[in-house]
């Protein structure tokens, strides 16, 4: 439509505007906007009963109905335990781990004093059998935290996967500390030949013998 | 239709004064004395198990004394007798898994956390009405803006408050059925003692032959092209009809279907948290309803006192 | 997790020094150390035959190759050597590379997979064992040779 021969002609569309249709609102009757809303009426009471079925169901009397009462909800026990995992492991952490020390041994992350990636320990189980080790990783698990031990024995390298909560694990010693800071919090790369810390018996060994020494010429054992 | 209308409009005292002939008796064609004299025998409405093809009265095998049909609702709750649980269960929420040791032989035990939230039983299901015993129990909460009027009418007139959950619980005979308002703690259930557990799985979607049914796929090469994972044929041809058979495994929706897992050992309850911990694995999601109930293949549990008095002592050693 | 074909160590004075597995006795998974003690619900619908649900030990092996002789006193040495090259042999597993979970959740795993011969009776043809050993076969009447073994874990 818009052809350019037709852009002279716009000028008659300024003509036009004064033909426009009014709004709707002023079409309104004078006596629609300015009287009241209509009240609703309340129904009859003594309807015949033969008008019953023009009004809707929900507005015909009906003597049995009673109001609805919702009743209040009963305290929760959702609300009141909202980590119902939490309490079950802090109820076992009270049987197994009374102190509180063992957890805090394998926190690394906010405990500066703990274990960590890279360091060499010696694990004592109930049985007496002793498992050493460098870690190569700590899981944070709650009651199933636990941490991988790695060594060789007679050339046979053997990982050790325990749990520290475990009643079987009678104790955890470090032995020595990581020499350098780890930067990583899992050191799976230890695996590799090129990066194996083959045996660490030698070190515990020796680690024993000084603690004999240091408590008495070996009179104590633990 | 209208003979059924007419039967239902019968003075209640009939019912009342015979219930159990009445629902055992027009399916069967029986004449009964009582009846012969009022009206003629008519077919009545019965509710509950019922099977699609009601027996049909034999000209050879009818009078009084002749033993039940097997395929009648008497039969069913005869059959059912013994392994329906003697008590109702519990609705819980699944929590997460975690692990119990245990501190005497370092036997670690992995188990699953389940929670009961406001447990409640609604109403009953009753042989008379409906064909069965079972209790109805509800769980959770529910704004009563999101409940539909007909359900919180329901609520409303056994006083309860509005509830997310509610299922039903069959048990054996009245003596299961709790009174209406009772709350079930997680003292309802002993350690040591066995649930089953009922949920729905983990939806895996749409899933392939391979996954669904654990069909063997095709080969990778040797001429196989595009259909590495489909399920091959889907049956015989001429000699088997030309069709396929109802039931052919396919692709298909695969979990979010209902799962019983049974005898699972209650390891803790700590009724004050509403904790429940079973041993091993429940179906399902963190978040999803488990219904636990005693295990139906193990000795049904010593309950102390009748199973209201022992909710009632625990409510007030709890408190 | 000891298959057919699976080539391990033989770690006794046998004469065996690399054994191949043939067959695995009395169950129809791969053979392991030990029993699995964790008693997991039974599985329903399907089993995957890889599932480590109870552990069987003992296998059937061919002896791939004999443990070299010293240059010196080789006659003493082939004497020693009870077992030859192509030899069929019962062996029971010692060691694998697929983790074990013991009953307190923690897990073991060797380096390798190795094994003892054993005659049909059940008794170790060698007399010595060089290597560690899992502490499993204590459970699983196997204690001769835990007793032989230098270590066990």
């Amino acid at each position: 439509m818009a052809l350019p021969a037709m852009r002279p002609l716009g000028c008659l569309w300024s003509l036009m505007r004064a033909y426009e249709p009014l709004p709707m609102i002023n079409r309104r009757f004078i006596s629609t906007a300015y009287s009241k809303r209509p009240e609703k009426l309340p129904l009859p009471q003594d309807m015949p009963p033969q008008f019953l079925s023009q009004i809707p169901l929900r507005f015909r009397p009906d003597p049995d109905r009673q109001p609805l009462k919702i009743y209040p909800a009963p305290p929760s026990a959702r609300k009141a335990c909202k980590d119902p995992i939490g309490a079950v492991t802090e109820s076992q952490l009270a049987v197994l781990d009374p102190k509180g020390e063992r957890k805090a041994m394998f926190d690394y992350r906010r405990n500066p004093r703990s274990v960590k990636p890279g360091d060499i320990v010696r694990v004592t189980f109930k049985n007496g059998d002793p498992f050493n080790g460098v870690v190569l990783s700590i899981k944070l698990r709650g009651i199933e935290t636990s941490f991988l031990l790695r060594n060789e024995l007679t050339r046979v390298a053997v990982e050790m996967s325990v749990k520290v909560f475990s009643p079987n694990v009678n104790s955890v010693e470090i032995v020595q500390r990581s020499e350098k800071k780890r930067r990583r919090a899992r050191l799976y790369f230890m695996r590799d030949r090129k990066h194996d810390r083959r045996s660490v018996e030698n070190i515990v060994a020796n680690y024993v013998r000084q603690k004999k020494a240091f408590l008495g010429g070996g009179n104590r054992r633990r | 239709m209208l003979t059924k209308r007419c039967t239902q409009k019968l003075p209640a005292h009939l019912y009342t004064s015979t219930p159990s002939r009445i629902t055992m008796s027009p399916r069967l064609g029986l004449q009964l004395p009582l009846w012969g004299s009022l009206i003629t025998p008519i077919s009545v409405r019965s509710f509950g198990i019922r099977s699609l093809t009601p027996p049909k009265p034999s000209r050879y095998n009818v009078g009084p004394g002749l033993p039940i049909l097997e395929s009648s609702p008497e039969a069913a709750l005869r059959r059912k007798a013994n392994s329906l649980p003697l008590r109702a269960g519990a609705i819980t929420i699944k929590k997460g898994m975690t692990a119990i040791f245990d501190p005497e032989t370092g036997k670690r035990t992995p188990c699953t956390v389940l929670q009961l939230d406001r447990v409640e039983v609604l109403s009953h299901k009753t042989v008379s009405k409906h064909g069965y015993y079972a209790v109805q129990v509800g769980a959770g909460w529910k704004h009563p803006r999101n409940v539909t009027k007909a359900l919180l009418g329901h609520f409303s007139a056994h006083g309860s408050s509005p509830k997310r959950h509610i299922f039903e619980f069959r048990v054996k005979d009245e003596a299961g059925l709790l009174p209406i308002g009772q709350s079930i703690e997680a003292g309802w259930f002993q350690e040591g003692q066995f649930v089953d557990t009922r949920s729905n799985t983990k939806g895996k979607g749409f899933a392939g032959v391979m996954k669904r049914h654990g069909f063997g796929g095709q080969d990778r090469s040797h001429g196989v092209s595009l259909t590495h994972r489909s399920m091959g044929s889907s049956g015989p041809g001429q000699g088997g009809g030309s069709r396929v058979y109802p039931g052919k495994k396919m692709a298909g929706n695969m979990g979010n279907t209902q799962n019983t897992v049974q005898n699972l050992k209650i390891l803790k309850v700590d009724s004050a948290n509403g904790i429940v911990v079973v041993s091993g694995a429940v179906s399902g999601p963190k978040g999803c309803v488990v219904r636990i109930q005693d295990a139906i293949k193990k000795p049904w549990p010593e309950v102390p006192v009748e199973g209201e008095e022992a909710v009632k002592g625990e409510a007030t050693a709890a408190a | 997790m000891i298959q057919l074909k699976t080539l391990l160590s033989c770690i006794d004075n046998s004469g065996a020094s690399i054994v191949e597995c043939v067959n695995v006795l009395k169950k129809k998974r791969p053979a392991t150390i030990g029993q699995s003690p964790i008693q997991s619900p039974p599985l329903r619908g399907r089993t995957r035959i890889n599932q480590m649900l109870c552990a069987g030990d003992r296998i059937v092996v061919v002896v791939q190759k004999q443990r070299s002789a010293g240059s010196e006193a080789t006659t003493a040495a082939a004497l020693a050597n009870k077992v030859r090259r192509g030899d069929i042999r019962h062996a029971v597993v010692v060691r694998v590379k697929k983790e074990l979970q013991r009953p307190d959740g923690s897990l073991v795993r060797f380096g390798d997979n190795a094994c003892v011969l054993v005659n049909k009776s059940g008794d170790p043809i060698g007399t010595r064992m060089n290597g560690v050993v899992g502490q499993e076969l204590r459970n699983k009447k196997w204690s001769k040779i835990l007793s032989l073994a230098p270590v066990h874990v």
